[in-house]
């Protein structure tokens, strides 16, 4: 709009109290959304057990503030030890995870898309009759087949049942039917096989779809604890919200660790965050069709 | 030889080898598992087996209260959250790639943070928020107000309001994401045709914005049903366990997860699930059938 | 195009990664046993969170609990086995679980058949889960024949089957007493050591409500425990489960009685609805310690809460044996407590079973126990032992103005300690209590009468 040199002034003027309204209510927003964790990031500076008793104060005492909680976690001590041994334990699984399923569920949503065959609509009910089942009603059940699979206790068994993620697969779905077919027609003229079309044509113009589903299934894997909780079973394969329940026992909670290494428990999923949301940010722009 | 590569690569069977993997996993982690609760949901499940109990199950739940309790918040909160967490997101997703609003890159960062914190923090966090002390901050808040302090999570109107707001403060910025992604794959050309023909920004988001967006919005609703139906672990969080006052917490997980692991009762917790899967089938079905989205494949 | 590369290279990346990854980590583990995490660690210099305890050819067990200071008794217990049985060398691996995630995993695996540990904490509530007549554990009724007779019998009776198979070892009797803030009461000149009957309590509170302006209460009530309403029925000689084997009945006289007599009280002014249900809560913790509520029953494990959460009160808090309805009854009643148990998987059972009766019956046992977590132990052959309950090095035994095994062998001389069972019917009975029952009366005001008439109603539905 404001590329037409003919806009009058008064649409100029316009424009700007809407931008300024439009960014001053993202702004309020996000200082509404970014209060509890600002109150919990104060509240890892302070002994936990006065945070924990005396709630989250709104007056906050700095003269009170210090770095004991996070000296405390990168003491190497035996707790900071445990610590970061579930937070390795925990980046190495969201991080194949992360690779493993985006790239069956990239597959199985491009044959789904792509191609017409006889099983299509029925395969795709059955991606949504998935979506559908409680995990809980499978947990017995899937729990005794892992065993059996002697796969238990093992990163497969957390791995393997939750790989086609349905929802991943849908979303995969619904984004690539927007895309032109006429590429695939392209790409056989110019003698690439069908597997080569999905990887050297097709995944690339994907992009945005996967920058969005690896932030989301990261953060699934992150912060999973029911499952992964019942398949390990020894404390140094624990992931790190596993570990950081374990400090809430009925005897004494280490309020200074859960607090502090909550806090910095963010940060892996943080930084992968920040990475990927530029790739989602150029979006279709770069996209092929354009190129 | 030759052949059998021949024909792996050709177009019929590739779809056929791209779907696999999910079929494999659907047989063995799915199907498999699913029967079996289909099965236990008929039995008695104990240390040395099982037994068969006929019906018996479904019809203690047709008479069960709590059960009842559950399946009435669930569906309430599906409805609540249905209602604040798509338009809400939509507009602000919109707005978000809209040119007025500055400094983009930050709030996207921003409300998208709490979706990334883990579910023992994040519990936490509102617990101590919403806690009924008068040293909470919004019982803090209340005392600025003017206001006594509210056992906030004690009544179902403040503690729903403490639930929705950690719902909405967890999910508000992933659905905005969602919709922002859709938004991207809207071609800008049809913009600027839209310009040409004169269309104001309000006519733009009707006919251009809100159709084209479709699939994602199909989408989100579609998680968005099932996430409120299943939901257990916000309610879970803020009340410290399954057990809150007068349940006003207890949602079909909840009472499932209560039932088969707190309670041992497995084959009663199976039969819960079943109707909490029939509800969600029959939504989403229904939902599915009337955006339109099975039509595609059937011509 | 340059964005197109960089992306390519990622997926490339990514791949390599993940079969690297696919290779190393998810296959290699798939042999999962000591060989694999042995030859693992020390080439990597990993730190071992596992605790694993004893010399590598001893028997071999797998032990979880829920409370990592457990893990750590035991641990110290194993050390002192195998110096005094160099015959009987054990090992065992330690694991800490959350607590339901703990209790959940040992249910899984007992019902799959494999997969459980050989040893196990059991949380009381979660007990009657696993002492049914096709029960997955292992008989201890050998093992603890040598301590059955000093042994307090009701503890060992709530880890039974209904047979009177004994299934578990108790840590604790988790004998309620009555805690009180003697300093604050004194400052107000009121005298509390001659509060005998739940009528002179509340004459006590009134005295506290003028003296105090109303600002400090004479206790606070609980909406998220049965506490007070197990020791209103152990002090009438009721109990709301009906036994190991009866019909739930909450219509009971000594649960009116106490519902009426606190729902009085808090129209009176006299005493505040627990913050968040319990005071064993850091809001609870946070009462206590601002002075807020001046007296509380509650076993005698909460004292390290005293200790952990509210060092500050040392030297101020005072315990007594609780009131009574009329004098002679009981007065006290055994709360919460932990059994542990050897499973049907663990492959050398007895020698796991005397280990386990060894470390918590015996008197090295009991002595960790009393002197590092704090219990008040069933081993009542020691409760008169000058050196094991009396010693001053025992924290508890100068945190408080009374040596807390003064007022157990109070309690322990007049019989005064009740038993409530923990019955399969148990968790759907405290459940609907604390979630719906106490609710209604306490913070809705609810009539007693109406409110035990509904729970009766909805526990003949579930209990069948």
């Amino acid at each position: 709009m404001a590329k037409t040199a003919a806009q009058p002034k008064t649409m100029e003027s316009n424009h700007k109290v809407a931008s300024v309204l439009s960014t001053g209510l993202f702004a309020i927003l996000c200082v509404l959304i970014a209060f509890p964790l600002l109150a919990g990031f104060f509240a890892s500076f302070q002994e936990g057990r006065e945070v924990v008793m005396k709630g989250m104060s709104l007056n906050l005492d700095f003269s009170k503030m210090h770095l004991d909680n996070y000296k405390y976690l990168f003491s190497g001590n035996e707790d900071s030890r445990k610590y970061f041994m579930w937070y390795k334990n925990s980046l190495i699984l969201t991080l194949i995870t992360v690779v493993l399923t985006l790239l069956v569920c990239y597959f199985i949503a491009y044959g789904l898309t792509m191609y017409k065959f006889k099983l299509q609509g029925f395969l795709f009910f059955l991606v949504i009759a998935t979506m559908c089942v409680p995990f809980e009603i499978l947990m017995l059940p899937l729990y005794n087949e892992v065993t059996s699979l002697g796969i238990i206790n093992t990163r497969a068994g957390v791995i393997l049942p939750g790989l086609c993620g349905a929802s991943t697969i849908f979303f995969f779905k619904q984004y690539m039917q927007s895309l032109p077919k006429e590429l695939l027609d392209a790409g056989r003229i110019d003698g690439c096989t069908e597997y080569g079309i999905s990887v050297k044509i097709m995944m690339p113009i994907t992009k945005p779809a996967f920058a969005s589903m690896a932030i989301l299934c990261a953060m699934g894997s992150w912060n999973n604890m029911l499952w992964p909780m019942l398949v390990f079973r020894d404390t140094n394969k624990f992931t790190l919200q596993i570990g950081l329940n374990t400090l809430l026992t009925p005897y004494g909670n280490n309020y200074n660790l859960l607090i502090a290494g909550s806090m910095f428990g963010i940060l892996p999923i943080l930084i992968i965050y920040l990475i990927f949301q530029r790739y989602l940010i150029d979006g279709m722009t770069s996209g092929a069709v354009k190129g | 030889m030759n052949k059998v590569k021949k024909m792996l690569y050709s177009q019929k069977v590739a779809p056929y080898v791209f779907v696999l993997p999910f079929v494999i996993s659907l047989l063995v982690f799915w199907l498999y598992p699913l029967i079996s609760g289909i099965v236990m949901s008929f039995q008695d499940i104990s240390f040395g087996g099982s037994q068969w109990v006929g019906l018996k199950h479904y019809q203690k739940l047709a008479s069960d209260k709590f059960f009842k309790t559950a399946v009435f918040n669930s569906v309430e909160y599906m409805l609540l959250t249905l209602l604040l967490l798509i338009p809400i997101p939509m507009m602000l997703a919109v707005l978000m790639e809209s040119r007025l609003t500055k400094a983009k890159g930050v709030w996207k960062v921003i409300m998208y943070i709490p979706a990334l914190t883990s579910v023992v923090i994040s519990g936490m966090l509102f617990r101590l928020m919403f806690s009924e002390g008068d040293n909470g901050q919004m019982n803090q808040l209340m005392h600025l107000l003017g206001n006594a302090s509210i056992p906030w999570l004690k009544a179902k109107t403040t503690g729903w309001i403490a639930l929705l707001l950690l719902c909405m403060w967890r999910w508000t910025g992933v659905n905005m994401l969602y919709f922002i992604s859709g938004l991207k794959s809207i071609d800008t050309s049809l913009y600027e045709s839209a310009d040409i023909d004169g269309a104001n920004a309000k006519q733009k988001f009707w006919y251009v914005t809100l159709p084209l967006l479709k699939p994602t919005t199909i989408y989100v609703i579609t998680i968005s049903v099932y996430a409120g139906l299943s939901m257990f672990l916000e309610s879970f969080m803020l009340w410290n366990g399954n057990s809150s006052p007068k349940n006003i917490g207890l949602t079909i997980v909840g009472y499932l997860y209560k039932r088969g692991i707190e309670k041992n009762d497995m084959g009663y917790a199976c039969a819960v699930g079943m109707v909490l899967l029939v509800i969600a089938l029959a939504i989403n079905v229904v939902q599915l059938v009337a955006t339109g989205t099975f039509k595609k494949e059937e011509k | 195009m340059k964005r197109r590369k960089l992306f390519a290279l990622f997926m490339t990346a990514a791949m390599a990664v993940s079969s690297m990854g696919m290779a190393v980590n998810v296959f290699a583990e798939e042999d999962t046993t000591e060989e694999a995490a042995e030859s693992e660690e020390p080439a990597e210099g990993e730190p071992t969170a596992v605790t694993t305890v004893g010399p590598d050819d001893g028997t071999k067990y797998e032990m979880w609990s829920f409370v990592d200071l457990h893990n750590e008794f035991y641990g110290k217990m194993v050390e002192k086995w195998n110096e005094e049985n160099p015959d009987k060398q054990i090992q065992i691996t330690f694991s800490t679980y959350p607590y339901s995630d703990m209790h959940n995993k040992l249910m899984m695996s007992l019902q799959a058949g494999s997969g459980a540990p050989d040893l196990c904490d059991i949380e009381i509530g979660q007990f009657p889960n696993y002492s049914g007549d096709d029960s997955p554990l292992y008989s201890m009724n050998d093992a603890l024949a040598p301590y059955e007779d000093t042994m307090v019998q009701s503890r060992l009776d709530v880890y039974s089957k209904a047979d009177g198979t004994r299934l578990g070892v108790p840590f604790h009797v988790g004998a309620t007493v009555m805690y009180w803030n003697a300093d604050l009461l004194e400052s107000y000149g009121l005298d509390y050591k001659s509060v005998k009957t739940w009528d002179d309590y509340t004459k006590l509170g009134e005295e506290l409500k003028e003296a105090s302006n109303g600002e400090v209460y004479l206790t606070s009530v609980d909406t998220g425990g049965v506490d007070w309403m197990w020791l209103a029925m152990a002090e009438n000689g009721e109990d709301w489960t009906g036994g190991p084997d009866g019909t739930v009945n909450v219509q009971l006289d000594s649960v009116k009685e106490m519902l009426t007599m606190q729902q009085n009280w808090l129209n009176d002014g006299i005493a505040m609805v627990s913050t968040d249900g319990h005071v064993d809560l850091e809001a609870g913790f946070s009462n206590i310690m601002d002075g807020k509520i001046a007296s509380f029953p509650k076993a005698m494990w909460y004292m390290s809460r005293f200790k952990d959460y509210m060092p500050e009160m040392e030297g101020k808090y005072d315990i007594t044996t609780c009131p009574v309805f009329e004098e002679g009854q009981k007065c006290s009643v055994g709360i919460g407590g932990t059994g542990t148990v050897v499973t049907n998987q663990c492959e050398n059972p007895e020698l796991a079973a005397e280990w386990l009766a060894w470390a918590k019956c015996s008197e090295e046992g009991e002595n960790l126990i009393w002197n590092e977590l704090g219990f008040d132990v069933c081993n009542t052959a020691l409760w008169s032992d000058e050196a094991f309950a009396y010693d001053e090095s025992n924290t508890y035994n100068t945190f408080f103005r009374v040596k807390p095994y003064e007022v157990l062998n109070e309690l322990a001389e007049n019989d005064a300690i009740g038993t409530i069972y923990t019955t399969k019917n148990s968790p759907t009975l405290n459940d609907y209590m604390c979630t719906t029952t106490l609710n209604n009366v306490l913070e809705d005001g609810m009539d007693v009468e109406e409110a035990l008439q509904d729970a009766q109603d909805y526990l003949d539905f579930e209990c069948e």
